[in-house]
């Protein structure tokens, strides 16, 4: 990662290898407020970001940190959203399904600890 | 039989499977700063945990071991933020917890808002829908349209709904109150509803005809008071500068005869308010009240799509919270009981496994599924702040009417549909990744209103602004002092 600052435009150069394009819009989607994001196919291997601010910028630094700390994190949520898609998606469909049903009996045919079956009490 | 209890009994594992560190599967968790020092992780359902900056990132990169963070790693498993197996053995417990928080869709529309007049005796220099006049039949809700109202509210699933009778000023028009009121117990017997019923007035044209009847038939009483009297009659024009007068003696009045319990008061945020956070606290400690709802500037009307004014006065706004919230934790601690309503209904989805039916801060939204407005001239709209932006001209929101649409057009209809793909913030931009998600809600009216589109914006969002700054301060103020914990413990129960 490079991060620039001239001419009141800040360059975020960034690997293709270690940032996803939906990591990168997702994290600079928040810059929107206070920045005109342009988010740019560079060459085969790296992005490039460049950030106008709408205001005056007085300080750099505090923003370039902001910035790495960001696309961490949007890095580290992208990987628990992949990683769990599956499961929150079945987590949902198990909230909601069969909501109508009556259900009586036990919804498995697991047993007690003692290890008997309570289906097949009467 | 035996092969049967070999095979799926539940008996304790042995001591050794219990000690795996075998490494393990992250859940579905967001996570978010609360500050420079620490963090939050929020599970599907709401549960949390505040930690050391940087714990997620271990957490997501499988540092966290149960030899090494023997505790953590619990909390981690118990609370469900990982787990040992790929499919938690508790799923189903987690799926019904999850359906459990969207409970309050389960009966679909409970308030039905009927605005019975537009006229009023007030000016109140923030209210774009209220008329000065004595035309009754321009601006009083026809007969023909609140028998439409109440079949359609008949019509909900709902087997307990709320019929709220606004204005304008509402007891202006209680001729129409009385027959709604009449009309509609006659349909709740024959379909089985209950109903509450709420008036929303200023207090001004009480009489006590009005209260014997509110007495009699279990009516419900809110009513405004802004603050002190400066604030409130500042706020709240009207011919002889008594409004204040005229509503804490209606509190008084209603107080005694209704009882205690059947009146209350909401305030209405001005730019004055914002620089009496106290003297407006200690105004509603004064006049009886045990809870404040410290509810934010409305932005309708005049800070349509102006980004930078927005952000100021909801700073403004914030400034004025937190001092408020303060105060009134500091009263608590002194050990007089007072609530925020606004931040306990954040803290019972917080510390609660419960839904809360606020219709501002709900997803999906409340807009439809809680909350319907019939309005005076017969017109429907999807929220009470859909109909103030129809006086503005801006019939976005506009559902169908009493005259011609049936309960499908309303409330299955084409626009219904087309509003569903913005309410709920598990899929708007910005807001599906954000931890507080659990939390929050989708105001697809809102958004419309101060950014010109139902999806919104959420990095110059006031909505999203306020709302993260407040449960973000509320999570730093538990963190920081256990005994502010304790109050808000209060706060959830009463």
């Amino acid at each position: 990662m490079e991060i620039k600052y001239s001419e009141d435009l800040i360059h975020v150069l960034l690997q293709k290898s270690l940032y996803a394009e939906k990591v990168l819009y997702k994290c600079f989607y928040w810059y929107g407020g206070s920045f005109n994001v342009d988010i740019k196919d560079y060459s085969d291997v790296e992005f490039l970001v460049l950030l106008k601010p709408k205001e005056e910028v007085k300080e750099i630094q505090p923003i370039i940190d902001k910035i790495k700390r960001d696309l961490i994190d949007f890095k580290l949520r992208e990987i628990v959203a992949k990683e769990t898609q599956v499961l929150r998606e079945l987590l949902v469909a198990k909230a909601f399904a069969n909501f109508e049903e009556e259900d009586n009996d036990p919804s498995t045919d697991v047993s007690d600890p003692v290890g008997f079956n309570p289906l097949t009490l009467s | 039989m035996t092969e049967l209890a070999e095979k799926k009994n539940r008996k304790f594992r042995e001591p050794a499977s219990y000690t795996s560190n075998s490494g393990y599967h992250l859940l579905p968790f967001r996570f978010f700063r609360l500050n420079v020092a620490r963090e939050i992780l929020v599970n599907e359902v709401g549960d949390f945990l505040i930690v050391n900056t940087g714990t997620a990132e271990k957490v997501i990169k499988r540092q966290i071991t149960r030899d090494t963070n023997e505790e953590l790693y619990a909390d981690l498993v118990a609370n469900f933020f990982i787990s040992e197996e790929r499919i938690p053995a508790l799923i189903d417990v987690l799926s019904t917890r999850y359906r459990t928080k969207k409970a309050f869709l389960d009966n679909f529309t409970s308030l039905h808002i009927f605005v019975i007049t537009l006229r009023c005796e007030h000016t109140c220099h923030y209210c774009q829908v209220s008329r000065v006049s004595e035309d009754k039949a321009s601006f009083d809700m026809s007969m023909s349209h609140i028998d439409k109202g109440i079949e359609l509210m008949m019509k909900s699933p709902n087997p307990h709904v709320t019929m709220e009778f606004q204005g304008g000023e509402a007891l202006l028009a209680f001729d129409k109150i009385k027959y709604a009121v009449e009309k509609a117990n006659m349909a709740a017997w024959e379909n089985h509803k209950k109903i509450t019923y709420v008036i929303c007035t200023n207090l001004a044209p009480l009489t006590n005809e009005m209260l014997d009847y509110c007495l009699q038939n279990e009516i419900l009483i809110s009513t405004s008071l802004d603050g002190p009297e400066f604030i409130h009659n500042k706020n709240r024009h009207k011919k002889g500068n008594d409004s204040y007068q005229l509503a804490l003696n209606g509190i008084k009045r209603c107080r005694e005869t209704l009882g205690e319990d059947r009146v209350s008061a909401l305030l209405t945020t001005s730019n004055l308010s914002l620089d009496y956070p106290e003297e407006i606290i200690q105004e509603y400690l004064h006049s009886g009240f045990n809870s404040i709802f410290l509810r934010p500037i409305s932005p309708y009307g005049f800070a349509v799509y102006n980004e930078k004014k927005n952000k100021y006065e909801t700073d403004r706004f914030l400034a004025f919270y937190k001092k408020a919230l303060d105060k009134i934790i500091e009263i608590n601690l002194n050990g007089t009981f007072f609530r925020e309503d606004y931040a306990t209904i954040i803290l019972k989805k917080v510390l609660t496994p419960f839904p809360v039916g606020y219709v501002d801060l709900q997803s999906p939204a409340g807009m439809i599924n809680n909350v319907i407005v019939f309005n005076y001239n017969g017109k429907i709209y999807a929220s009470d702040e859909a109909r103030m932006l129809a006086e503005m001209k801006d019939e976005t929101f506009l559902l169908g009417d009493l005259e011609n649409s049936n309960y499908s057009d309303v409330f299955y209809g084409e626009k219904a549909f087309q509003f569903s793909e913005a309410w709920a913030n598990e899929s708007l931009p910005g807001c599906s990744e954000c931890a507080f998600q659990a939390y929050c809600g989708a105001d697809p009216v809102l958004n419309h209103a101060t950014q010109g589109d139902v999806y919104g914006y959420r990095p110059t969002s006031v909505f999203c602004q306020k709302n993260m700054e407040i449960i973000r301060y509320l999570f730093e103020l538990m963190d920081n002092h256990p005994e502010i914990e304790k109050v808000f413990q209060t706060w959830i129960r009463n």
